[in-house]
């Protein structure tokens, strides 16, 4: 490391840190040196003056800022600067007795010679005929992955094989070549024997012939020799040619294959895949019928609640065998209600609850229908947490206990699982509290991820198994009870975890699909900004479902999405293949999720109904805001946000007969 | 002269006293400020005019999510008056700091902070802002003072000061910020030029801490829990509110220690000083309550019954002339912002705003 030396501090230089009684009020900040150049590991000090309106040096304190700290390390009091990284850079030098008087200076680092490059895919054998594109990434002698570094690429023998500027590689001939990434004097090499094609023919075996919009094929090459022996290590690229029977240009793609074989059509048509080895093509085609699972549905009734916002629902039958529903408040009174919905066309209040809230955003009701629990946010004294309820007379509905130990940052979601409620608290873990006896409720155990900034939105358990929604931690799976693990709920212990692509991970829903797969929907929350929107206008919100294929724990892979584009994701509900969405601005969305899901399912004619719950009275006028939905007996319930608790019905899809 | 020429002459002289009184009418004053709710993501700004009484100027939605409350909390003009800054105290799970402009109300940059954010500050040469990361609910432990780049709205440092700081200010000469303590019954001061802390005093004992950190409430001692820190225009004293030792502390913040504490019944919350320094405006939580002290005699001179329950921020009229309190309310009631007269120590005016009101803050006066 070599230390800067080019500064010379004049008389009038700053005590960088001065009293506030010696503080005078600066007209400009002068910085010496007004630029520098350094190498990585260098140490530079910068220093300012400050002058007052009359020329004059005085003293006075200011900050040095570097934006980019991690590069370029500067002290924010001494303005020693520390060079971490290569790049160009702007030090901010400010004044903090002055309004905006301050300088800056251009520092430049010299990006330090590069010492590696990692060069993909490699292996032995190339086949004669054979084009793969290679990608290089350069790294320099701190590690610092350089994307500025222009790679130059070459083979040895561009006889044999050659390559062009995008690292495709296409052998000629057989024999030994050479490829070669180079950048900065550094080279990566790796050599690759030629060989003959020995690919005579490719197989290609779809899993079906014909299918319908959504529908997942699998297709299936192997590469053969002359004597149908399989190439194992033969590059096959799939790729598909589209016949639509929808020509509209400017359409979305209309079918998509990956490169596992893995293809899906979102329009009806035919669809040959390709499937392509040095040499060699084999193809298939397949026809594509539309998916026909529309079905009308009708409005049966609503629980109005036209004065405040609603927000989540619970349907379940009493003990007294009729079917009840209890719907929560948002930004009001803390007001709980509950219904009687037995005949859903004609919803009946049977009691309420106010509390000291202003949010009771979740409600739940135990697995007996015995007890119900509601969160507190917004409470008068800050303290918040739960409210535990005998709801076994929806008609007379009993406080039975509060809790809010360790739970005064608000509890914004919760499950109740076998006489325990998992309460998420304060946006940061949840809490398990034992209600064996709901008279006395009390802590057990408590579940917290350890990243950085990490919160959590809400939890849903299923088997025992809890499945928690972490934002930019995504899903994390825990044992709480199911064994498998060594769970249970005073001792959650994780299984595995996933981040979606979105980072907005808000609610999740485990699904163990007909087809052996084992799916988890994970659901954004993200806002959308609308213009001229605002308090008591219609709102809109954004981010989608991830849905993710769990079937391998170890592996989960991220496989398909559910995207309404003009709307966001919120709560869902799944059950029999059907997927319950809400859908914000987007309404109430009934999706069928059957068979195995690939792409996105909005545009493989998957949806079976939505529903937009207009209400000329509503809190907002003619604005569905549709917060969750839970299928009840043949009907769906769900809760809007802007004019209470619906009731609608799937009727049975007519299909025309000739 | 006839009488009935006198009568037409004081008729003549009156109209022409009303029409020179037309043409240059004599100046109504007006106050402009905002105020937070929290409960319900929108901040009001609010006018003030002498005998019309308050009214809501333009309620500003915040925060991004509909259906999450983001919870606005602490608001701030910057001295410049160009820009307003505003906590949200909720996110995921970090809370922001919001910048707007003033009059056109509109988002300007944010930046993320730490947990619950609550007061914002800052010193009167601006460029950079103070807001307290209060972290009402997480473990007791210290928490921090976020250090904010205001043209960049990039969060320069993070000061680690205590355990759940709430309320906090600079001092007048911009270079010193105080901010209360509430699980430590400790005041701390940063220093502007070195983002550090430079002294601590426990408000109990009125001496230093016993540790640098956590002091925790213990059994023998009767807590404070400091809400609020008011600095003095004067520069050399601070009045700290005493939440739960029902008392507030006034400091000598050159001597850094305890000059006077004055008894204020039922949970003191949060201060200001008149800007002539001779009153100390507190309000009162759990008695819902603004308390007035003459800061000359130590005096409770005047005790204004809020129109709800909660009440919580307060603030002086740049001329002396008024105190704006804010007024949380409870469960469905709205928030109130309460207009009163400092030389009537009378309420005379109020206005419901959004729930949970609570953060206030001067903007300007117009019509002087």
């Amino acid at each position: 490391m070599t230390v800067w030396k080019g500064i010379v501090l004049g008389g009038a230089t700053l005590a960088l840190v001065a009293s506030a009684a010696a503080a005078q009020t600066p007209a400009r900040i002068e910085v010496s040196p007004a630029s520098l150049k350094l190498q990585v590991g260098d140490t530079a000090q910068l220093s300012a003056k400050a002058y007052d309106e009359s020329g004059k040096a005085i003293d006075a304190p200011v900050m040095f800022f570097s934006s980019s700290r991690r590069r370029l390390d500067v002290d924010r009091q001494t303005g020693q600067a520390v060079a971490l990284r290569g790049g160009s850079y702007t030090v901010r030098v400010f004044s903090l007795t002055a309004r905006g008087v301050q300088a800056t200076v251009e520092v430049e680092v010299a990006y330090p010679p590069l010492t590696r490059i990692d060069l993909a895919p490699a292996g032995d054998r190339f086949f004669v005929g054979a084009a793969v594109r290679h990608t290089a990434k350069a790294y320099d002698a701190v590690d610092d992955y350089r994307r500025d570094a222009s790679i130059r690429w070459t083979t040895d023998n561009p006889s044999i094989a050659s390559v062009n500027r995008f690292g495709v590689l296409e052998a000629h001939r057989p024999g030994s070549v050479t490829l070669s990434a180079t950048a900065e004097g550094v080279t990566a090499k790796h050599t690759y024997r030629v060989v003959a094609n020995p690919i005579a023919s490719v197989k290609l075996t779809a899993s079906a012939d014909s299918g319908r919009t959504g529908d997942v094929f699998h297709f299936s090459a192997e590469a053969l020799d002359a004597n149908g022996r399989r190439v194992a290590d033969a590059p096959i690229t799939y790729t598909l040619v589209a016949n639509p029977e929808d020509t509209v240009v400017a359409q979305i793609p209309a079918a998509e294959i990956d490169q596992q074989g893995r293809f899906v059509a979102g329009k009806a048509g035919s669809y040959t895949v390709l499937a392509v080895a040095p040499g060699r093509t084999a193809q298939q085609t397949v026809t594509i019928s539309n998916r026909l699972v529309s079905q009308q549905i009708d409005f049966v009734g609503q629980a109005a609640v036209r004065d405040v916002h609603t927000s989540d629902l619970w349907i379940w039958e009493g003990p007294d065998g009729r079917d009840y529903a209890v719907t929560g408040t948002h930004s009001a009174q803390g007001a709980t209600y509950f219904w009687d919905v037995t005949d859903p066309s004609s919803p009946v209040l049977t009691d309420s609850l106010v509390v000291d809230a202003r949010t009771t955003n979740d409600v739940k009701v135990s697995e007996d229908g015995r007890i119900a629990v509601i969160s507190r946010e917004g409470a008068s004294n800050r303290r918040n947490g739960i409210v535990i309820l005998d709801v076994s007379n929806p008609r007379a509905v009993k406080v039975l206990s509060r809790y809010d130990d360790e739970l005064t940052g608000g509890v914004h979601n919760l499950f109740v699982y076998k006489q325990h409620v998992y309460a998420v608290n304060n946006g940061r873990r949840f809490d398990v509290i034992n209600i064996e006896d709901p008279t006395k409720p009390h802590r057990v155990a408590r579940f917290e991820l350890d990243t950085p900034g990490h919160g959590i939105h809400d939890i849903w358990i299923v088997d025992g198994v809890a499945y928690t929604s972490n934002w930019g931690d995504g899903v994390v799976v825990i044992d709480v009870g199911n064994g498998k693990w060594g769970g249970s709920p005073s001792n959650p212990v994780e299984v595995t975890r996933f981040r979606d692509v979105g980072g907005a991970t808000h609610a999740a829903f485990p699904y163990r699909s007909p087809t052996g797969k084992f799916y988890i929907f994970m659901g954004d929350e993200i806002g959308r900004q609308v213009p001229g929107g605002g308090e008591n206008r219609p709102q809109a919100m954004s981010g989608y479902i991830h849905i993710v294929d769990f079937t391998d724990p170890e592996h989960p892979e991220e496989v398909a999405r559910y995207e309404v584009p003009e709307a966001g994701s919120h709560n869902m509900w799944i059950e029999n293949d059907v997927l319950y969405a809400a859908f914000y601005n987007g309404g109430m969305r009934v999706v069928d999720i059957s068979g195995e899901l690939k792409g996105n399912l909005f545009y493989q004619n998957r949806e079976i109904a939505r529903y937009m719950a207009y209400d000329p009275q509503g809190k907002v006028a003619n604005a569905p805001f549709t917060w969750g939905g839970q299928p009840h007996k043949g009907n769906l319930f769900f809760a809007e946000y802007n004019s209470g608790l619906w009731a609608a019905k799937l009727k049975p899809r007519l299909v025309l007969t000739p | 002269m006839k009488l009935i020429d006198l009568a037409r002459r004081a008729a003549v002289l009156a109209l022409l006293a009303t029409g020179l009184a037309g043409a240059r009418p004599a100046a109504v004053p007006s106050y402009l400020f905002y105020v937070a709710s929290e409960s319900d993501d929108v901040v009001t700004l609010v006018r003030f005019t002498p005998g019309q009484g308050l009214v809501a100027e333009k309620v500003i939605p915040v925060g991004w999510l509909p259906a999450e409350i983001e919870a606005p909390h602490g608001v701030f003009v910057d001295p410049d008056g160009s820009t307003w800054y505003l906590t949200l105290g909720h996110g995921f799970p970090f809370g922001h700091l919001v910048k707007y402009a003033t009059g056109a109300d509109t988002v300007l940059g944010m930046t993320e902070l730490g947990l619950f954010p609550a007061t914002v500050s800052v010193p009167k040469s601006g460029g950079v802002a103070f807001a307290v990361n209060s972290d009402f609910h997480g473990d007791m432990k210290p928490s921090t003072v976020s250090v904010i780049d205001l043209e960049t709205m990039t969060e320069l440092d993070k000061v680690e000061t205590c355990t759940m700081p709430h309320g906090s200010r600079f001092g007048p000469d911009g270079m010193t910020h105080y901010s209360a303590c509430m699980m430590d019954d400790q005041v701390v001061a940063i220093s502007l030029g070195t983002l550090a802390v430079s002294r601590r005093l426990d408000l109990v004992t009125g001496g230093p801490p016993a540790t640098n950190g956590h002091a925790g409430h213990g059994a023998e001692r009767q807590p404070c829990s400091p809400t609020w820190v008011a600095p003095h225009p004067d520069g050399r004293r601070a009045y700290v509110t005493c939440n739960k030792g029902h008392e507030v502390v006034e400091l000598d913040l050159e001597s850094w220690s305890v000059l006077r504490r004055f008894p204020a019944p039922k949970a003191p919350y949060n201060a200001d000083v008149s800007p002539d320094g001779k009153r100390l405006l507190v309000t009162q939580k759990a008695s819902a309550e603004l308390s007035v002290f003459d800061l000359e005699s130590g005096e409770r001179i005047a005790v204004i019954p809020s129109t709800r329950t909660v009440t919580h921020g307060v603030i002086a009229s740049p001329d002396n002339r008024f105190a704006f309190v804010t007024v949380e309310g409870v469960r469905g009631e709205p928030g109130t912002v309460e207009a009163i007269d400092l030389g009537t120590m009378k309420r005379v005016s109020t206005l419901d705003v959004g729930k949970q009101a609570g953060g206030i803050a001067f903007w300007k006066m117009e019509g002087r």
